[in-house]
């Protein structure tokens, strides 16, 4: 199954927007972690949506959920593809040249006049909501918030999916994540380090994976 | 040939249970322990415990636990001058196991005073509030039952707000993680009470289980290593031990059908193929959860129920309550890793659970400690920050292992237009109308939404935290995934559905075990109570058959 979706401009054109997005700094960013290489295979099609869970690959879809995931994935398809117009749209109108040819401030000024643009009904990212528990439904969101929800997908997601290369995302924010999801479908992956002092060596009689 | 379908017929059994969730295999491990042959019908997959993983993105963004909201959408509106719109409300996962297939298992008991609220708060104008017909002490050795089942970890006595109990819990409490000791500090430093939260995990091995490994992806992720609780790795399995349990994955229970006498002789089911079944049996027992249930109830009309199965009465549906999870945020200069053990290995307070009539509104409800949100990589957000760029990046980096939620469960007040009940348009993968909740929050639970998460941020203060930011509930989202009320229990047919033991009263092969029967939605985590209620309404049918196997013949 080919895992890639956009044509050379449209990746390049989504992967400098995943830039902006986040941003590198003194540490990596979305390029860094290969959020758009996620968000290719995301796009591709059925073959990369839910990872086996001990990290052997990846399952197959069939019958009612394969459609409704065909049925997302042709939604999110069209989304990026009037995205990306509307990207370099709105650059040449700006500063007569595609998205990509923007310096990075131009680029953050693109997607902000985009942001703004939305009007009120147009339903905000997850990330805009309040600390909720729930989670949202993703084909319904605008482009950017889409492609914001994505990035962070990339960035943060399980490396199995593409992004999060070398642990980037996780080693950015501190996040002590497993080595692989076969840690944590065998039990070996355990959080008790980072409970109260002396918490974990009460229970270390228990634990095979301290 | 469709003209042609034909309906297979299985064998009869004594009882269908239609769900296979925290309800449903509660009654089914009784049930079936007590050798009564169950038939348990349930939507969803029956999922194994090895084809769960620690994988954020699947679980918690792409719906492998969550409904698909393209296969099993439900819709909101505020009021009936509203229009419905689709909305993931109140979802809770469709399979084997439900709920505790994927939750971090917060077991508080309800207090005795959640089982007499109307007698306690009085007349609430706009509410329809109601007293239990049981009572707290009929309950609690069902409590200790299902506690001791599920191997809970907790500390017996240290919630001062309790009802009695008869006996402790089976673990000790859970290790003691940075975000729960903040909390203990902070309620310490006010006078408050504050307690471990009792969880459905196993703190030392117990009962041939071994101790959790307390992993980050807990909270919203199934547990390949069945060292949490559940339904589908306590009940399912004693249920299946007895031989007595034929319990029937991927079967959607269409509708339930009467007989000459007006009890219910069948449900109709369709298995994955999309052939359809009628299965008999003596009685039938509803454990979809409260918004299921009643859209079944609803779904199944006939010349004796025009308006929906035991619905006479015109309450099945109505009273729905689903209570309201929202949080005062709090930022530290140490770390406190609120993602570890999934950033609900908690610490909790009732201080502010009871009814106090000088705070001007009734009622209160659990305050305890967590992550924020769902505390993990891709889904962790900092309430107030912006969603991208440089700015947005900082947060992450600065906060993400520096943050922690107090919390409410928010008691919303059940009200007579708050309701459950067929979508005109909207329909669902297999064509039957979806549910629809119509639901306004009343004044009260505004004002008690305010006054929790003020006191939440009161024990951010005084347990150190720098930055604080209150997110007060202007609406009930269902995002606490509890549900209640839509068949609520009574003495009274002409104001509840369900007699005291959760049987219809114009049905009398008719039972709900879910949350639907509470007449109340309380201030507490329901799932404890909900096993509880229905491990005693599965003893009163072992009575019941017993006296009438027993009942000399006439």
């Amino acid at each position: 199954m080919p895992d890639t979706f956009f044509d050379a401009h449209q990746r390049a054109t989504v992967e400098a927007a995943m830039a902006r997005i986040i941003p590198t700094d003194d540490t990596p960013g979305a390029r860094e972690a290969g959020c758009i290489d996620f968000l290719e295979r995301y796009l591709s099609g059925l073959g990369y949506i839910f990872a086996k869970p001990d990290g052997s690959g990846f399952e197959t879809l069939e019958g009612r959920s394969a459609e409704a995931w065909m049925r997302r994935v042709t939604i999110m398809r069209q989304t990026y593809r009037s995205g990306i117009e509307e990207l370099d749209a709105r650059a040449r109108a700006m500063d007569g040249v595609d998205f990509i040819a923007l310096p990075p401030e131009r680029q953050d000024a693109v997607l902000r006049a985009i942001e703004t643009s939305g009007g009120d009904d147009a339903p905000s990212a997850p990330a805009d909501q309040p600390a909720l528990q729930q989670t949202s439904t993703e084909v319904e969101l605008p482009f950017l918030p889409l492609l914001v929800t994505h990035t962070r997908q990339g960035f943060y997601a399980d490396p199995i999916y593409g992004g999060n290369r070398n642990q980037a995302g996780w080693k950015t924010i501190g996040f002590p994540g497993p080595a692989s999801l076969a840690e944590v479908h065998a039990g070996r992956y355990t959080t008790l380090p980072y409970f109260a002092d002396g918490e974990a060596e009460k229970v270390k009689e228990f634990h095979d994976g301290l | 040939m469709a003209s042609e379908r034909r309906m297979s017929k299985p064998a009869r059994t004594d009882a269908v249970i239609i769900g296979a969730g925290a309800s449903g295999a509660a009654a089914a491990k009784v049930l079936c322990e007590a050798g009564v042959k169950v038939v348990a019908l349930e939507k969803g997959p029956w999922r194994r415990k090895e084809s769960f993983g620690g994988d954020e993105l699947a679980n918690i963004n792409r719906y492998s636990l969550w409904p698909d909201p393209l296969l099993n959408p439900r819709t909101w509106r505020r009021d009936t001058s509203d229009e419905a719109r689709v909305d993931l409300f109140c979802p809770v996962p469709q399979m084997v196991g439900g709920g505790t297939v994927h939750w971090q298992g917060w077991l508080p008991r309800f207090t005795p005073d959640d089982f007499r609220m109307r007698t306690v708060a009085g007349d609430l104008p706009g509410a329809t509030l109601a007293d239990w017909p049981i009572t707290y002490d009929e309950l609690e050795p069902y409590y200790l039952k299902v506690e001791w089942a599920f191997g809970v970890s907790g500390q017996a006595g240290a919630n001062r707000f309790e009802g009695p109990r008869s006996g402790g819990y089976p673990c000790p409490p859970m290790p003691m993680s940075r975000y729960a000791q903040k909390f203990h500090q902070g309620c310490a430093a006010l006078g408050w009470n504050a307690f471990p939260t009792p969880q459905a995990a196993l703190s030392r091995p117990f009962n041939g289980r071994r101790a959790t490994v307390v992993s980050a992806f807990a909270q919203q992720h199934g547990d390949p290593t069945g060292t949490r609780s559940s339904a589908l790795n306590v009940f399912v399995p004693d249920a299946v031990a007895t031989g007595n349990y034929d319990l029937r994955p991927d079967s959607y229970v269409r509708e339930l059908v009467l007989d000459g006498q007006g009890n219910i002789r069948a449900a109709v089911y369709e298995d994955a193929q999309g052939e359809t079944f009628e299965q008999e049996a003596d009685i039938f027992i509803l454990a979809c959860g409260a918004v299921e249930t009643a859209r079944l109830l609803l779904l199944s009309r006939s010349g004796r129920f025009p308006n929906g199965l035991a619905n006479g009465s015109d309450l099945v549906g109505r009273n729905a309550t689903f209570h309201e999870y929202s949080a005062a945020v709090g930022t530290y200069d140490d770390p406190v890793y609120a993602w570890a053990g999934g950033g609900y290995v908690s610490a909790s307070t009732f201080q502010h659970y009871g009814h106090d009539e000088s705070r001007g509104f009734v009622s209160g409800s659990h305050v305890a400690v967590a992550g924020v949100g769902i505390p993990l990589p891709i889904n962790w957000h900092l309430p107030g920050a912006p969603s991208w760029g440089a700015e947005a990046k900082k947060i992450d980096r600065d906060y993400f292992s520096h943050s922690l939620a107090v919390a409410m469960v928010l008691h919303d007040m059940p009200q007579h237009d708050n309701r459950v009940d067929l979508d005109d348009e909207v329909v669902d993968a297999w064509g039957l109308p979806v549910a629809r909740v119509t639901l306004k929050p009343h004044r009260n639970d505004l004002d008690q939404g305010r006054y929790l998460i003020d006191r939440g941020a009161d024990i951010l203060q005084a347990s150190g935290a720098k930055g604080i930011t209150k997110v007060y509930a202007d609406r009930v989202t269902g995002n606490c995934s509890h549900q209640h009320g839509t068949a609520r229990m009574g003495k009274d047919p002409d104001a509840s559905v369900l007699d005291r033991w959760c049987r219809a009263h114009e049905v009398a092969n008719l039972y709900a075990v879910d949350g639907s029967p509470f007449p109340t939605g309380t201030g507490a985590n329901p799932t404890l109570t909900i096993m509880a209620n229905a491990w005693r309404v599965a003893d009163r049918i072992i009575a019941e058959r017993g006296r009438a196997r027993t009942a000399p013949e006439r």
